[in-house]
């Protein structure tokens, strides 16, 4: 019977540097994996421990796959130590994917803090493989800082895309910056969209997914349009160690994207 | 199913025959233990222990630790090797009870999902371990004091789930097959065995109502007005509160639990590169919903205690069909604290109502 534990060797590939804390990686696994926009695997840095992370490239890249990647623990600070042709492992995808049926012709609102673009990144390369499918696209990102705002080069090709937008913020003021400034919420208040049929894809840290959420019920979505990232530790990915576990849900089986009506039932699901 | 009779001495040389090709484990009791009433298992060498206990209530352990071990390689880097290296001995353990076989139910749900019809994945090493472990249960005798099985739908007895199950009437036991595997158990010793007679059914009969009124007297004062398989202990914060005040997050009643089936998976440097064991873990633990960047979805314990309780008669429940407390008491017997999941239950179920 298939080992559903085992990591598969992959060799890093590429490492981007995008914020002094955070940096994208490619790998190439010996055994390929595909994913779909939402779906997450879990990352082995040998002899350190595995960490779950979304894939921020395109799902339709072959051979290889992308995560972009905040230094926040012991597995991420060891990985910061590999270089260019060390292998790590990598098992899965786990997880559902987006229900891009479900988005045809409407309006999606892509919500983005911090790092939580990376997961997201993954989306919007699949939404923009046909633009057209979709009303509009409108991608809203918050950054602490200037600094601190991942893939700056790609932001302003993202504007170009038919039928997209990208707008941006900082949570305060900054001699480099001349754009908005505020929390994320802040760029929620007037989206021109039809908001009790408009889908949302957010992603961020818990505290941002639980004002996000407020905000765009508050603006009239619909729970079971607004798609929340879940952040929880995961150890087997597989729906069995129980360490993701929400009430009823296992979030890297049933998840990792849930929709509001879903964790409506909890008092604080983030 | 095919039952039989089987005379004390008799059923210690089917259990020696059984040793010559099985791992066979019995329950023993420990004369230095704190709870010398409570055998525990040990595996057959050359013969039958003579402190086997067949009496009683349920062993220090369920069957968990036979199906799960508490640490296994599962894993092994680099590797190429897709399949899955499993160790699991064809093994025999007498003396799981009614709340035990029940535990197993949960495993076949969240591990082997193909044949429990539940959306799962397969998992190789619980598999592999599942198919070659016979369960030969045990009717119990006598109730322990923290023995609750009948406020959660469960008997002291095994009705089904068993390959075997022995039940102790007057000079011996009858042997009831549940499956074909344990049937085959009793081909070619038909010289140990002989026919189960009225006066021993009904002698059987008696001793399961007497231990099962037993169970349902001694919980009398635990009784809630709500049905064990509908229970919300959503509660208030302070009833939680109050319920966890003595916990210490040792993580005993995880461990002891026949359901907690939670794991952590660990890295250790090896030969040539790593292994992954599979580790049992505790939900109690503050680290146990901790992300790398040190969020954690319940700091608090009382946050962690409720979910274990609610795990078992809500969540579960919810996503198996399954309540997942199957009133064996281990929790009970095993906390240093003390705490009853009967009277946690009782004090939610009521501070609720208040509130």
């Amino acid at each position: 019977m298939k080992n559903l534990y085992r990591p598969i060797e992959s060799v890093i590939e590429d490492i981007k540097p995008e914020t002094p804390n955070i940096t994208t990686y490619r790998f190439r696994p010996k055994e390929p994996i595909t994913f779909e926009a939402g779906q997450f695997v879990e990352l082995t840095v040998p002899g350190v421990g595995e960490a779950p992370f979304t894939p921020s490239s395109d799902p339709g890249m072959k051979d290889a796959l992308e995560i972009t990647i905040m230094r926040v623990g012991t597995v991420t600070a060891a990985l910061e130590q590999l270089k260019v042709g060390d292998t790590v492992g990598l098992r899965g995808p786990y997880g559902h994917g987006y229900n891009f049926d479900d988005f045809e012709g409407r309006e999606i609102l892509v919500v983005g803090g911090g790092v939580g673009l990376a997961p997201l990144r993954s989306l919007i390369y699949a939404l923009f493989h046909k633009p057209e499918r979709f009303k509009k696209i409108s991608i809203r990102y918050g950054a602490r800082t200037p600094a601190d705002i991942v893939y700056k080069d790609l932001l302003p090709e993202w504007e170009k895309v038919p039928n997209a937008e990208v707008q941006l913020t900082i949570d305060a003021p900054h001699p480099d910056w001349s754009g908005t400034v505020g929390v994320i919420t802040v760029l929620l208040e007037d989206v021109p969209f039809d908001m009790k049929s408009a889908v949302a894809c957010v992603c961020g840290p818990p505290i941002m997914l639980k004002f996000v959420n407020i905000k765009l019920l508050e603006k009239g979505m619909q729970p079971e349009n607004i798609y929340h990232s879940m952040e929880r530790n995961m150890s087997c990915g597989l729906g069995k160690c129980g360490h993701c576990m929400l009430g009823k849900y296992y979030i890297c089986k049933d998840g990792p994207v849930l929709t509001a009506a879903q964790i409506a039932e909890f008092e604080d699901p983030f | 199913m095919r039952e039989v009779f089987i005379g004390r001495e008799n059923l210690l040389k089917l259990i020696g025959r059984w040793a010559r090709d099985h791992r066979v484990y019995v329950p023993v009791g420990f004369d230095d233990m704190n709870h010398p009433e409570t055998p525990d298992y040990v595996l057959v060498e050359d013969e039958v222990p003579q402190n086997m206990i067949l009496e009683g209530a349920a062993p220090a352990h369920s069957a968990k630790p036979f199906l799960f071990y508490p640490r296994e390689v599962v894993a092994n880097y680099p590797t190429s090797e897709t399949e899955a290296r499993v160790d699991a001995p064809s093994t025999i353990v007498i003396g799981p009870r009614g709340c035990d076989v029940r535990g197993v139910e949960k495993f076949d749900k969240v591990y082997w999902s193909t044949k429990h019809f539940t959306e799962e994945y397969d998992d190789p090493f619980y598999i592999e371990k599942r198919e070659n472990t016979l369960l030969v249960t045990i009717d119990c005798t006598a109730p322990k004091e923290t023995c609750f099985c009948t406020m959660v739908g469960g008997k002291p007895y095994a009705e089904d789930g068993f390959d075997l199950n022995l039940s102790l009437v007057t000079g011996g036991c009858i042997l009831a097959a549940g499956t074909e595997a344990g049937e085959k158990l009793l081909e070619g010793s038909g010289d140990l065995l002989s026919d189960v007679l009225d006066s021993h059914r009904e002698e059987r009969d008696r001793n399961r109502n007497s231990v099962t009124e037993a169970v349902e007297r001694q919980n009398a004062e635990f009784k809630v007005d709500v049905p064990y398989d509908r229970h919300n202990l959503e509660g208030t914060k302070e009833a939680w509160e109050e319920v966890t005040r003595d916990c210490v997050a040792c993580g005993a009643c995880n461990r002891c639990c026949p359901t907690c089936t939670c794991f952590l998976l660990v890295d250790h440097s090896a030969k040539g590169g790593y292994e992954r064991t599979r580790d049992w873990d505790t939900c109690l633990s503050i680290g146990y919903a901790r992300t790398g960047g040190g969020g954690n979805s319940r700091p608090y314990l009382s946050e962690r205690l409720e979910n274990r309780i609610r795990c078992k008669y809500e969540y579960s429940r919810d996503r198996y069909g399954l309540v997942t407390c199957t009133g064996c008491g281990r929790c009970i017997d095993v906390c240093m604290g003390k705490i009853d999941m009967r009277e946690a239950i009782k004090h939610v179920v009521t501070e609720m109502a208040k509130a």
